[in-house]
């Protein structure tokens, strides 16, 4: 599998309900580590309603910039959830179908 | 799990110029190979780079073309990206720096090819500038 197959993706809930759209891979520095670095690893999804500006990042606390494209971007991802990767049960034709709804 | 333990594989590792020991420029992070850890959560295995690669990224015709392009123009009848192993990265910064030069890991063959019969070839190419 690719981070594309990921990003992108809609996210729909057990039930069938849209969930937003992956925006991004939250992950953390403990994979493997056979060479110089551990492997980084997806620990989660961030979904939100909307894709749009998403690639900025500014919907991420402590982001630095414009600050009025960082007040646009952080308003339109205002809702933004993080659903862990292990609730995922299947990725089929770019929707990523979750085993729960996500509280 | 907090913002303060985490980061974004996008905003980290996707895009990036990928550099040799020395800082020579091998190719940018295209893509990333995921694999499921027993663990729990996905790993990163691979860095992935090219037009097949990219392709996929790239919104509507615009992406299918390039991978379209890339496959007619491959060599076997299966292309995949070119692959560098994670084991490879020592350094993840505003470059991810790898261990080995791009003639060690030989990824770019068409590159290669292209330096060896046409760049070469051109009177003055291999005089660095003065």
């Amino acid at each position: 599998m690719r981070a594309s197959d990921l990003l992108g993706a809609e996210v729909h809930t057990a039930d069938g309900g849209r969930l937003g759209v992956v925006t991004g891979l939250r992950c953390t520095s403990d994979g493997p580590s056979t060479g110089g670095l551990p492997a980084p690893r997806v620990r989660a999804l961030q979904v939100t309603g909307r894709h749009v500006g998403a690639a900025l990042g500014y919907q991420q606390d402590g982001q630095r910039g414009p600050w009025l494209v960082r007040a646009l971007v952080q308003a339109l991802h205002r809702r933004t959830a993080l659903v862990d990767v292990g609730s995922i049960d299947r990725i089929e034709d770019g929707t990523v179908h979750l085993s729960g709804t996500p509280d | 799990m907090t913002d303060d333990d985490t980061f974004d594989l996008r905003l980290r590792l996707l895009d990036r110029q990928v550099v040799d020991p020395d800082g020579a420029m091998i190719c940018k992070v295209d893509d990333v190979e995921l694999v499921p850890a027993d663990d729990g959560g996905y790993v990163v295995t691979a860095l992935l780079a090219g037009p097949l690669a990219l392709g996929p990224r790239l919104p509507g015709r615009l992406g299918r073309w390039t991978v379209a392009l890339a496959r007619r123009w491959a060599d076997g009848p299966d292309p995949a990206p070119r692959r560098i192993p994670f084991e490879r990265v020592t350094e993840l910064g505003s470059a991810v720096v790898l261990d080995r030069t791009r003639d060690q890991l030989g990824i770019a063959r068409l590159e290669d090819w292209v330096r060896t019969h046409v760049i070469d070839r051109i009177p003055g190419s291999r005089h660095e500038s003065e």
